[in-house]
């Protein structure tokens, strides 16, 4: 193991972590007000295409960017209008919500498969930072999604936990009924939860196409929607504890293909189960403390709201 | 300002699923051909082969029996659990347990006579995807963890197991260093009834209706049903919920991973990554669609199949084959949708934000 492959290893763990961290704040964000969307895999798969096949057309990464953004905002959409405005089951809805976006991302994407990039997102250069030694590289050679992503998380941070808007979010997640009857629309507040966490899981999937493996294939998104919605769980759903688990997780991620490298004679791919097993440990620390103190989640998580039938 | 409100209907609209079902498969099949059009196919076209290829003859009908299989099974493994008000999200990675135990079986008994061998190799994915329901139906039964968390995160650990034992321990020696395993053996694989169908598909209906007896005619199907819509209702009436919880998630794993079973030994021949599928995901539309009922399953899972076989063969036209999928997906969608406007109606409202208007229009 030596010097240049050990921070090659964290500065992966920082671009991974910050994949991961964009699309988990989204689906922090959409449980927070109550909507579990298990649909976070489809979602990234439509920002993924979206995102490479504008930046093949226009050469624009920062349009390309814009565009994933919306293009994931108006598939959660979907979810939202299902599960908020009809109140259907917000587990079946989100799961389709993935096959949904699996396949139409597979469909749009068809021609551009193999297809060198139009435009990418270029790694910053900051000016001084970037040479100090060991942090430089890993911290301030980073593509800008990493920047955007710590950015996100303290805007998501400062609004839940510092503004009304926040506050009226939370209110509509932890009881419904209670939020309506402080006179805020629980509707028009978890359709917007819904779009953020849209659109930041599409933001998350143009960071792949536009920046980590700047190209686009059929099932590119490799179960890394499933992993941001561990994440929340992980995280209790916390903006900070989360950006700890996404490094953690994205870690384990940039781990995978370097085990070799440092010689340990440990499979890449158990490896990769560890986010999934440490977040069923989660669940069950969680559970087993529930009988002293009260959960994290969100008391109205995954119930929908009528109004005449509260 | 008018704002959309949902008012709940003095009457349910007649019809029930099954026109739900019909007005999600015409706008399914309404959107694909916008998609189609847009890709400058000519839809009919499409849909007729789509049609004949899963339908067309004897032998289409087999191959889409063979599929709708798998699907049927899955989908009972969700509906069994969503009868008693649970999730099973796991099916994918119970079909991936099954078959893997079911290979294992196979590796074991390769010099078992045939009828022998093609019995454990089911068994032994009825005991794999039961195992892997097993952990997430004790931590749901005895501390509450919810399950639809832990059998979602198990599907990928699952599928990670299977792809380290097709590139480690299990890779075929012969396989030119590809991550394959091993073929099982001819007299372990299932008999078949016509042209490619073959046993399974007797089997599965067998346990479809089983299950749907079991569910809908039998005291233990009663309770079920009763924990399902009222968990307090049933702890008046003195029903452990505890037990049966377990019990019915275990029961569920090991039905999926029966599926994982039939699919090593009716059409995969080897473990493989993709055995699954997407069948288990698939699998929860099709409970869904049925109402998670076991007796609706098997319908829906023959149409599901079809859509899934017909997807295939529009390949050689130069149609993506994810038309399939997002038919799928849009079915369901378009039945929910359906679903909640035979009980509800939207009224636009005018009204304030607080809008309590509303309110008092259907108190």
């Amino acid at each position: 193991m030596n010097e240049a492959s050990l921070i090659g290893l964290c500065a992966a763990t920082v671009s991974f972590g910050s994949l991961l961290y964009l699309a988990a704040l989204g689906e922090m964000v959409s449980e927070k007000a109550g909507i579990l969307n298990l649909g976070v895999e489809g979602m990234m798969a439509m920002g993924a295409v979206t995102g490479f096949m504008t930046a093949l057309e226009f050469g624009n990464p920062w349009l390309a960017l814009a565009v994933a953004v919306m293009a994931g905002a108006l598939t959660a959409l979907l979810h939202g209008w299902f599960t908020v405005v009809l109140g259907a089951e917000q587990v079946v809805s989100g799961l389709s919500l993935t096959i949904l976006g699996l396949g139409l991302a597979a469909y749009l994407g068809k021609n551009a498969v193999g297809r060198p990039p139009g435009a990418v997102l270029a790694p910053v250069d900051w000016p001084v930072l970037s040479d100090i030694r060991w942090i430089g590289p890993v911290l301030f050679q980073q593509s800008p999604m990493v920047y955007l992503s710590v950015l996100v998380g303290v805007v998501v941070w400062f609004i839940l936990s510092r503004t009304r808007t926040g506050l009226a979010l939370r209110a509509a997640g932890e009881s419904a009924s209670t939020a309506d009857a402080a006179g805020h629309s629980v509707v028009g507040l978890r359709l917007a939860a819904v779009a953020v966490g849209g659109g930041l899981a599409g933001a998350s999937g143009a960071y792949l196409t536009l920046s980590l493996t700047p190209q686009w294939a059929e099932g590119i998104t490799a179960g890394r929607g499933w992993i941001a919605v561990a994440l929340v769980i992980f995280g209790a759903w916390k903006p900070g504890r989360v950006a700890l688990g996404a490094l953690l997780f994205g870690g384990t991620l940039a781990l995978k293909t370097r085990l070799q490298t440092f010689g340990v004679d440990f499979s890449p791919i158990l490896l990769s189960m560890l986010p999934y097993l440490l977040t069923i440990g989660v669940l069950v620390a969680i559970s087993i403390r529930a009988r002293n103190r009260p959960s994290p989640a969100p008391a109205s998580l995954g119930i929908a709201y009528r109004r005449e039938e509260r | 300002m008018n704002r959309p409100v949902l008012v709940r209907r003095e009457q349910v609209l007649r019809g029930g699923q099954p026109r739900s079902f019909a007005i999600g498969l015409v706008v399914a099949l309404t959107i694909g051909i916008v998609l189609l059009l847009g890709a400058g196919h000519d839809p009919i076209a499409v849909y007729e082969r789509m049609f004949v290829a899963a339908l067309g003859d004897p032998d289409s009908w087999s191959v889409t029996l063979n599929r709708a299989v798998p699907l049927g099974l899955a989908g009972l493994a969700v509906a069994i659990a969503g009868s008693m008000g649970l999730w099973n999200i796991g099916a994918e990675g119970q079909i991936l347990a099954g078959a893997m135990m079911a290979a294992g079986v196979a590796r074991i008994g390769e010099g078992w006579p045939g009828p022998v061998l093609v019995t454990a190799i089911l068994v032994g994915g009825v005991v794999g995807g039961s195992l892997w329901a097993l952990g997430p139906a004790v931590a749901r039964s005895q501390i509450g963890v919810n399950e639809i968390l832990t059998t979602l995160m198990l599907n990928e650990v699952a599928l990670r197991l299977v792809q380290w034992l097709i590139h480690g321990p299990w890779k075929d020696p012969d396989s030119f260093n590809f991550p394959l395993a091993p073929m099982i053996p001819d007299h372990g694989r299932l008999p078949v009834l016509f042209g490619r169908a073959h046993v399974g598909v007797l089997i599965a209906l067998v346990v479809i209706i089983l299950f749907a007896i079991a569910v809908n005619r039998t005291a233990w199907g009663f309770e079920l049903r009763v924990a399902g819509s009222s968990g307090a209702t049933a702890r008046y009436a003195g029903l452990s919920l505890e037990r049966k919880t377990a019990t019915v998630l275990v029961m569920a794993g090991g039905v999926a991973g029966l599926a994982g079973g039939i699919e090593l030994a009716g059409t995969a021949d080897r473990l493989t990554e993709g055995i699954s599928n997407g069948f288990g995901y698939a699998g929860i539309i099709v409970a869904a669609l049925a109402l998670m009922r076991p007796s609706g399953v098997a319908a829906v899972a023959l149409l599901f199949g079809a859509v899934q076989i017909g997807g295939q063969s529009i390949q050689t036209m130069g149609v993506s084959s994810s038309v399939s999928t997002i038919l799928q997906a849009l079915i369901l969608f378009g039945a929910i949708g359906a679903g909640v406007l035979s009980r509800y109606q939207i009224r636009l409202i005018p009204g304030d934000p607080g809008g309590n208007e509303a309110k008092a229009e259907t108190s």
